[in-house]
């Protein structure tokens, strides 16, 4: 990269009347053109996202509590508050449980939402807008209209799935059945509610990506013979393998950092046993005011998730020429 | 299995699958329009017999034209923002090839990958600090940071999707280059400008976290907390509940079911070919 090769810049002639500013500011103005048009942007990540972020570093190595936040003055303590995590058993646990969390819940969107792509592909035109539409309710409705709902939904008295469950006879009456009382029941809603919503992005995003395979690749496939299946595992999967990537990554950092569908729904309960990282990070920050702390449970979960990433990161960075 | 009974099963699977995801928000719509009777009953009722009663109740809560003026004040701020900051950035990226654009790129995934989540502890002490704890600026402040990454990363795409070939075929008729970008290009742009801004649109409108943990007066309160103020330690108004949920749902399939339309039917398809 030497010149900017603003494209079809050198070829454009300079207007050579008298009030046109001289060559040479011209020639400087062009050069800091793209750079004044990111400047804005190039601030807001620098300084307003930057600055949090680095001070989120430095309060995870300070003893930072209520009455620092009120008087100032709080004191420097170096990997203590990272040691007070590490030492503490519970947060072993909730590490765990935000991967196991994780991975259930990309496994089932990606799965349910590849799925759901192809089904669009094969539907009559009436029943793929039917279904269009309803992932598009889905797909809009608000994480925390979501949670709402399925609270709702799952109601131990009036709820609507209680008394379906009760009414197929099979497993007797689930009246007052809570739903809300055990973490691994509590969890298998706040993954419904998630794989119901997050389904949708996939689904519409890999259907996007199977239109644009050229239509002649199956059909010639189709005609030498291959099956389906064939056709999916040789011809539609290679082509969507880097759109399934991106997918799949992007929907490893919203299932991991997830707050408000397992925070409305439970606010961590029963008992603690559905607090995940984010949900830890927010209790022992804010609510305790153990800042310092909460602050370094966010360092954690950060690099956490950075680790999962890093081969995705790897990719991106040498395919950059590619953006 | 012959291939027309086949494609009879998946329609049929499509069919159900359709039921599935339109269900919960059926079942919200319909609770909704039911009156008492109709909620406080152990055998749902599939049809109500449709009230008004708890959008009455739901919108009479206090501070609901409150709640209602800083949604729409704080969202608008934000599309704005986001939009006019992220343009700029995007257009320069997709058609200018400058020191430091990879790195600008990369700037842009690293903080699209940012977990907010994990920031809320340093952006209650940084908004503490400058004064704007339990103020509105401080939640445009954060959604515009939180929205911008993916606002330059989707008009990066819309801008590039445009072949730069339309633009230099209006250069070689004569327009400047700042002409041609305004004149073709930027049209062309209108439906990923929309698309965009919907995005931003949804993002700051469903916001609940920092809404709540920042805005400590209910006067400042966003919607999204009315939707959980239903609630007292003698139950829940399911009826009230549901009928704010569908209220704050609707802008947001309006815009959404808007962008559908004009995503469809690729505009430059055809322009240049051969």
């Amino acid at each position: 990269m030497t010149e900017p090769q603003a494209l079809g810049l050198a070829r454009r002639p300079v207007p050579g009347s008298a009030v046109a500013p001289s060559r040479r500011v011209r020639r400087l103005l062009r050069r800091a053109l793209p750079y004044l048009a990111i400047a804005p942007a190039l601030v807001t990540f620098v300084v307003l996202l930057g600055y949090p972020v680095l001070l989120v570093v430095q309060t995870s190595l300070q003893h930072f509590g209520l009455k620092q936040l009120i008087n100032g003055g709080a004191t420097w303590v170096g990997l203590a508050n990272f040691q007070t995590i590490i030492g503490n058993a519970e947060f072993i646990t909730v590490v765990i449980r935000t991967f196991l969390f994780m991975a259930v819940n990309v496994a089932l969107t990606v799965t349910i939402g590849t799925l759901a792509a192809l089904l669009l592909g094969r539907l009559n035109r009436a029943v793929r807008l039917l279904f269009s539409g309803a992932m598009i309710l889905a797909w809009a409705t608000p994480a925390l209209t979501g949670s709402v709902i399925f609270q709702w939904l799952f109601d131990s008295k009036l709820g609507v799935v209680n008394w379906a469950i009760g009414s197929l006879g099979i497993f007797g009456s689930w009246l007052n059945h809570s739903w809300f009382d055990t973490g691994l029941s509590t969890f298998a809603i706040i993954t419904m509610l998630i794989v119901w919503q997050s389904v949708p992005f996939i689904a519409f995003s890999l259907y996007a990506g199977i239109l644009s395979i050229p239509g002649e690749l199956p059909e010639a496939a189709r005609v030498d013979g291959a099956s389906e299946r064939q056709i999916f595992r040789f011809v539609t999967f290679p082509a969507l393998r880097p759109l399934l990537l991106v997918l799949t990554f992007l929907s490893i950092i919203w299932d991991f950092k997830v707050f408000t569908q397992v925070w409305t729904v439970a606010q961590g309960g029963p008992a603690g046993a559905t607090v995940t990282l984010s949900i830890f990070a927010y209790i022992t920050g804010l609510s305790r005011s153990q800042f310092g702390i909460g602050a370094a449970v966010s360092v954690i979960m950060v690099l956490l998730l950075l680790l999962v990433l890093v081969p995705y990161i790897h990719r991106m960075i040498k395919s950059q020429d590619e953006l | 299995m012959s291939r027309r009974s086949s494609r009879t099963l998946l329609n049929a699977v499509g069919l159900l699958a359709t039921l599935v995801f339109a269900f919960p928000v059926y079942w919200m719509v319909n609770t909704a329009f039911k009156g008492p009777d109709e909620i406080q009953t152990y055998t749902p009722v599939f049809v109500p017999t449709p009230t008004l009663d708890n959008f009455a109740k739901a919108i009479s809560q206090p501070h609901f034209t409150d709640f209602l003026r800083n949604s729409v004040l704080v969202t608008g701020v934000t599309v704005i923002l986001a939009i006019v900051v992220g343009f700029l950035a995007a257009a320069t990226v997709a058609r200018v090839r400058f020191r430091g654009r990879a790195g600008f790129l990369l700037l842009v995934a690293v903080a699209q990958m940012a977990p907010f989540e994990a920031l809320l502890i340093p952006f209650y002490l940084v908004v503490r600090d400058i004064g704007l704890y339990n103020k509105l600026p401080a939640l445009v402040l954060i959604y515009f940071i939180f929205t911008l990454p993916f606002t330059i990363w989707s008009l990066r795409g819309f801008v590039a999707g445009i072949p730069v070939d339309l633009e230099e075929a209006a250069m070689v008729d004569g327009a400047t280059r700042f002409g041609a970008f305004m004149r073709v290009t930027l049209p062309l742009l209108a439906p990923g400008l929309v698309a965009t801004s919907i995005f931003c649109f949804i993002t700051a409108w469903n916001e609940y976290f920092y809404a709540f943990v920042f805005m400590t007066d209910a006067q400042n309160y966003t919607l999204p907390v009315w939707l959980g103020s239903f609630r007292t330690n003698f139950g829940t108004d399911w009826g009230a509940t549901m009928a704010a949920s569908t209220l704050f749902t609707l802008p947001v399939l309006v815009f959404f079911l808007l962008v559908q339309k004009r995503m469809v039917g690729g505009l430059t398809a055809g322009a240049v070919k051969g």
